[in-house]
């Protein structure tokens, strides 16, 4: 019995590490192809290592304005969905009526659209006022779902409330604004940091709401996306080992911060 | 209501229903009804129109030359008549090219035609199978992340599964089009051993394959359907697992009565995202072939939008597209017997 339970483990082991090996193979690919003196990217061509793409990557006009650029939208995301997902989760723990199923319903809804229609709707609305794509739209249809998502953070911290906290406060005399300020906003603070960074990773990976929305702008991931239109040098792989870096990083100290929380308490 | 304004007092009030009705009509729903009001109308072709407008162009050119040469005052008049009437029928058709009727009705939905109705259907049926290749691949991936033997496996198993969960997705498309391209890895392995020939372009075109976009789509898909059944499973009690296994149940009945139970809100998860991922997806098949191919609907609306710049039929494509997928998510629901709060928890 044991020894079938041992042999099934090993499988198991040995299927997660094919798992991996699927997921990480092309990326090792990717990162290794960078870093070839071949001016296609490849792995099989080796003409010796290099930094030449890298290089090449920090003199890149467009990459560097789509990075300004997608840092600007992403602040901006964050800017407008902080304070809609926190008014909407704080209307929804407020509310009582059968109102309140719809609402949730319209607000989730984005979260349940396919991004390219996101995209599409917000160009198709704002033309009726001579507005174009661009920056602005794609931060507004960003928010339209990225809010969901805020929302749903805010919601889930709220449900651990404990309301008589707020009662207590308002037979004591207190404003609604004071409990506003001094409970709830402390009560929420963990969450909002949570729901920032979320929005504003949401906002930066982006492409398919943003591609839809973006006009003749541009973000990092979009300029990367059109790339591939036309003649691809390893200057995108030297991105791509960026961003793995960063991946692995922001992996690393997620899990990290996660355990140690769970340790505490 | 009330209670609302009890709980925020008056000008807090009206900050949360600015928000909120900024939010749901500005952003959500009226850009909806943007988009379904631009599928329900046409307008004529303006071909016709502006060759009209080039020929009064031309005619106006004319009679102002034999104006300026004309001495006879007679004739000058009539000519000058002439211009005034060409110069008002230059206005009325050029205000019927900048708006031209609009045709209400249902023509951008019949209009499809039959080759992008098949790459709709195959679309959305390729989607399903996505999604149902994910849940049998990353079963049993997340069945080991919620139930690894030590604390620090766990550890290092979570952190090699949010790797590619958040890594950008367009990269990890394009590396995998390093590896099936034309000279990519794959064809350089087959050229080692003789079976492909990278000089004469004797290469095995796995880019022009449905293989490569599943496999494709899969890999970047799969941890979608990996976190949510590894989060149910966590709640499982693995002493449930024990004490079936204890009672004599074999691997795959605790499997098929303990596990699969416990994660079906999981699972129903996993398979909505992954299948909405795939259904709407535009970098893989945009990256796979390099902008250029079309057997994606989603390549289709976009196309329709930028290059055939028929907004209308692209607003068609697109409301097609959302409806048949919510549709396709709300069966799922049903058939998991899950809420919208529990997907979206």
């Amino acid at each position: 019995m044991t020894r079938r339970r041992e042999a099934g483990e090993a499988v198991l082991d040995a299927y997660v590490a094919l798992f991996l090996l699927y997921m990480f193979l092309p990326l090792g690919v990717m990162v290794i192809a960078a870093f070839n003196a071949y001016p296609d990217p490849s792995v099989t061509q080796w003409h010796g290592f290099t930094l030449h793409w890298f290089e090449a990557l920090a003199r890149d006009g467009r990459m560097l304005a789509g990075l300004r650029n997608s840092i600007f939208a992403a602040l901006a995301v964050v800017a407008l969905s902080l304070p809609i997902g926190l008014a909407a989760a704080l209307l929804l723990t407020r509310l009582q009526s059968r109102a309140r199923g719809f609402l949730y319903a319209l607000m989730v809804s984005p979260i349940l659209t396919p991004g390219i229609i996101l995209g599409i709707s917000t160009l198709v609305f704002w033309r009726n006022f001579g507005m174009a794509g661009g920056l602005l739209l794609a931060v507004l249809a960003q928010t339209s779902f990225i809010a969901a998502y805020c929302m749903l953070i805010f919601l889930a911290r709220l449900q651990r409330f404990d309301a008589t906290q707020v009662e207590a406060a308002l037979d004591l005399g207190a404003s609604q604004g004071l409990v506003f300020r001094r409970i709830l906003v402390p009560f929420l603070a963990p969450s909002m940091a949570t729901a920032a960074v979320v929005a504003f990773l949401q906002s930066f990976e982006n492409y398919n709401t943003t591609v839809f929305s973006i006009g003749g702008d541009w973000t990092l991931v979009t300029e990367i996306g059109s790339r591939f239109r036309f003649g691809l040098t390893p200057a995108v792989n030297a991105i791509g080992v960026v961003f793995v870096v960063l991946t692995v990083a922001m992996a690393i100290l997620h899990v990290h911060l996660g355990r140690r929380r769970r340790a505490h308490g | 209501m009330r209670e609302i304004l009890r709980a925020f007092g008056g000008p807090l009030s009206l900050v949360i229903g600015t928000l909120v009705g900024f939010w749901l009509l500005i952003l959500v729903a009226v850009p909806q009804v943007a988009m379904l009001d631009y599928s329900l109308w046409s307008q004529a072709a303006n071909a016709d129109l502006s060759a009209a407008i080039d020929r009064a162009y031309a005619e106006a050119t004319m009679a102002e030359f034999d104006r300026r040469a004309e001495a006879n005052p007679a004739k000058a008049t009539e000519l000058d008549e002439k211009l005034t009437a060409l110069k008002r029928t230059i206005a009325e058709l050029e205000a019927a090219q900048t708006s031209p009727p609009k045709t209400y009705g249902l023509q951008n939905y019949t209009r499809m035609s039959p080759l992008h109705a098949y790459i709709f259907v195959r679309t959305i049926l390729s989607a399903l199978a996505v999604a149902a290749v994910a849940l049998v691949v990353c079963y049993p991936i997340a069945y080991a992340a919620a139930f690894a033997p030590t604390p620090r496996r766990a550890a290092i198993l979570l952190t090699a599964l949010l790797v590619p969960y958040a890594m950008n997705e367009l990269l990890r498309v394009y590396a995998w089009l390093m590896i099936f391209d034309y000279r990519g890895v794959l064809n350089s392995l087959f050229a080692a051993v003789g079976l492909a020939d990278l000089e004469a372009r004797r290469w095995v075109p796995f880019l022009e394959t449905q293989g490569a976009l599943f496999t494709v789509m899969v890999s970047v898909y799969a941890l979608f359907m990996v976190f949510p059944i590894m989060n149910t499973l966590q709640t499982l009690d693995p002493h449930q697992i024990e004490a079936a296994r204890d009672l004599g149940a074999s691997a795959w009945r605790i499997h098929a009565r303990v596990v699969i139970p416990h994660a079906k809100p999981g699972i129903a998860v996993g398979v909505i995202t992954v299948f909405m991922l795939a259904a709407g997806s535009f970098a893989v098949p945009q990256i796979l072939s390099r902008g250029t191919g079309g057997d994606w609907f989603s390549q289709l609306v976009y196309r329709q939008f930028f290059e055939a710049n028929n907004w209308n039929l692209g607003s068609a494509y697109a409301f097609s597209l959302l409806v048949v997928s919510l549709a396709i998510v709300f069966a799922m629901m049903r058939a998991f017997g899950v809420s919208l709060r529990e997907i979206t928890k």
